[in-house]
């Protein structure tokens, strides 16, 4: 059985393989790269309830820290959701400058949220949450998107 | 329990890495100012007095105010490094090398001994304190990554050639040059190309050509070996030069297999990356990496010629190399720095990175630096071409320093009018 921190290390490599494929349906067109936008905003709001929902929740709990770390995390996911947001609208807008101004814009702000979550705070989150790893990974596989 | 770096007043306030940011252009103009108003024959000789300022206007004043800056800001949001009184270390130590640069620029040109001991005292402190609460930084990390370990032996090359300079600049000051003066200047030189600046921008690479262009990872071998090979090869350099001179190309062979390696590989990532983005930052890459090849190339060929043509070795790789690397850098982390700050207080509205700078004005840049560089290695043999490459360098220089001042510019207007925040993140 693998870690909490495992599990969701590798759901942000799923995460960027499906930006990696968007950007290039994208810089094909734009209209085609409609459907791969949507799964990969999709995999990532997963990704955010999964963490905000279930990990987040659990590790507040048994720490008691609600104003620390998730909380700093809980707010870039909001800027994160926002430019995602403006990538479904430079899609409908079929605006390619835009689309690639913001994907530029959020692919910078993903991967040092990534890392500072892969550096710092899961290691932090499996130190509290070992005991209950197993048990708090079967909910994440169970986990139905709001 | 190790939670700083994820606090928010763990991460630096804008002005910490942006001051070293925006002054860097200033002194490439200033190098640029002294190269075209020189001789060609002066500054092709690597001891005179001339081209040792211009070099350390572009290696203190450019190469290393932008990797302090970076430093500064990467360290504590991404390793969690906690740089103790980061905002008034790092504007004191700015200060102090501000000053120093321009006082050895003055002291030297002018063999003004009240200038130089200004520069004397003012470059070692200032180096002296932001390497040293750097460090204090990085044994801070609780989680080392490859990148955090080269930055950590690139601080400990740093830390030393800021004692070699200091004894230098002493010699200077006591004119009191001797053969020992000359050895330190060899190993100075090569340490803080390779061993700070080299070793730097190898560890940074591990993690941001994967990341920014998503190109294949590094291998294993690489992120966790290359840079104790490339330590000890510079160690080696420096025992070999003192015990046994005669053999020190091995040493130098031994560097150059792996930097030619490094070149290559960021030559393949770079075709392998499944961006399809080609923007500036990726051409300045590319150039680093041929620049780079070139240069160790010469370095290596070179001692057939008994270093006759080390000043171009010197404009290749740290012209070449490290400026590209550095310009590149600057054209990614400014915006983003200001988009993210911004965005952190609430304002929502704002242009995307991209839009930040002028991307046709970001290109004709890279093409005058560009042109520049190739300008500088011609004048070795047509000395005419050196006032008109000087020229394009200081062009590329200031346009330089408008591109990036443009997000700064957006950041002080949307600070200062105000908009209405945007909640609509929050709904």
């Amino acid at each position: 059985m693998s870690t909490i921190k495992e599990y969701l290390t590798l759901d942000h490599r799923k995460c960027d393989e499906l930006f990696a494929d968007m950007e290039y349906k994208a810089s094909i067109s734009l209209a085609d790269a409609k459907e791969i936008v949507e799964k990969f905003v999709a995999q990532t709001e997963r990704h955010f309830q999964l963490e905000e929902r279930i990990v987040f929740e659990e590790f507040e709990q048994k720490t008691g820290m609600t104003q620390g770390p998730t909380q700093i995390m809980r707010h870039e996911h909001s800027q994160v959701r926002n430019l995602m947001k403006e990538l479904l609208d430079a899609i409908s807008q079929n605006n390619k400058d835009k689309f690639f101004g913001t994907s530029e814009t959020l692919m910078i702000l993903m991967q040092q949220h990534n890392m500072k979550e892969e550096q710092m705070l899961y290691p932090l989150v499996q130190q509290h949450l070992d005991d209950d790893s197993d048990r708090i990974i079967e909910i994440m596989k169970t986990l139905v998107v709001e | 329990m190790k939670l700083q770096g994820l606090s928010t007043d763990q991460a630096p306030h804008l002005s910490v890495p942006i001051r070293f940011f925006i002054t860097a252009p200033l002194f490439g103009i200033l190098a640029g100012l002294i190269i075209f108003f020189n001789d060609s024959n002066l500054l092709m000789n690597r001891y005179s007095l001339e081209s040792i300022v211009v070099t350390h206007l572009l290696t203190i004043g450019f190469l290393g105010f932008v990797m302090l800056g970076s430093l500064t800001q990467m360290l504590p949001v991404l390793a969690g490094a906690k740089i103790p009184k980061a905002q008034t270390i790092s504007m004191i130590s700015y200060l102090l090398l501000t000053i120093g640069c321009l006082a050895m620029f003055f002291g030297l040109l002018q063999n003004n001994t009240f200038f130089t001991e200004i520069a004397f005292l003012a470059l070692g402190g200032g180096f002296l304190l932001i390497l040293g609460v750097i460090a204090i930084g990085i044994k801070s990390v609780s989680h080392f990554t490859s990148t955090v370990k080269g930055m950590g032996v690139s601080v400990a090359f740093a830390i030393s050639i800021v004692f070699m300079g200091m004894y230098l600049l002493y010699g200077h000051l006591s004119h009191n040059i001797t053969s020992l003066h000359l050895l330190i200047a060899d190993i100075h030189s090569v340490w803080a190309v390779l061993g700070f600046s080299g070793i730097l921008i190898i560890s940074v690479s591990f993690q941001v050509l994967p990341m920014f262009y998503v190109a294949p990872k590094f291998k294993p071998f690489c992120k966790n070996r290359v840079v104790y090979i490339i330590s000890t090869g510079l160690i080696l350099w420096l025992i070999l030069n003192i015990a046994l001179p005669e053999y020190a190309f091995l040493a130098k062979i031994w560097l150059s297999l792996f930097f030619l390696a490094f070149a290559t590989t960021v030559w393949i990532k770079l075709n392998k990356r499944r961006r399809p983005v080609s923007d500036v930052t990726v051409w300045y890459w590319r150039s680093a990496s041929v620049f780079l090849m070139l240069g160790v190339f010469l370095w290596i060929t070179d001692e057939l010629f008994k270093n006759e043509y080390i000043v171009m070795v010197a404009i290749l790789i740290g012209g070449g190399f490290i400026l590209s690397v550095m310009i590149g850098m600057l054209y990614k982390i400014v915006p983003f720095l200001v988009w993210f700050h911004l965005n952190a207080m609430g304002y929502m509205n704002l242009p995307t990175i991209v839009e930040m700078i002028d991307k046709r004005l970001a290109k004709i840049q890279f093409l005058l630096f560009f042109t520049s560089l190739v300008g500088f290695i011609f004048s070795f043999y047509y000395g005419l071409l050196l006032k008109p490459s000087a020229l394009f360098f200081i062009l590329s220089m200031v346009i330089l320093q408008y591109n990036i001042i443009q997000p700064i510019w957006l950041y002080a207007k949307t600070k200062k009018t105000k908009p209405d925040f945007d909640m609509s993140m929050f709904n």
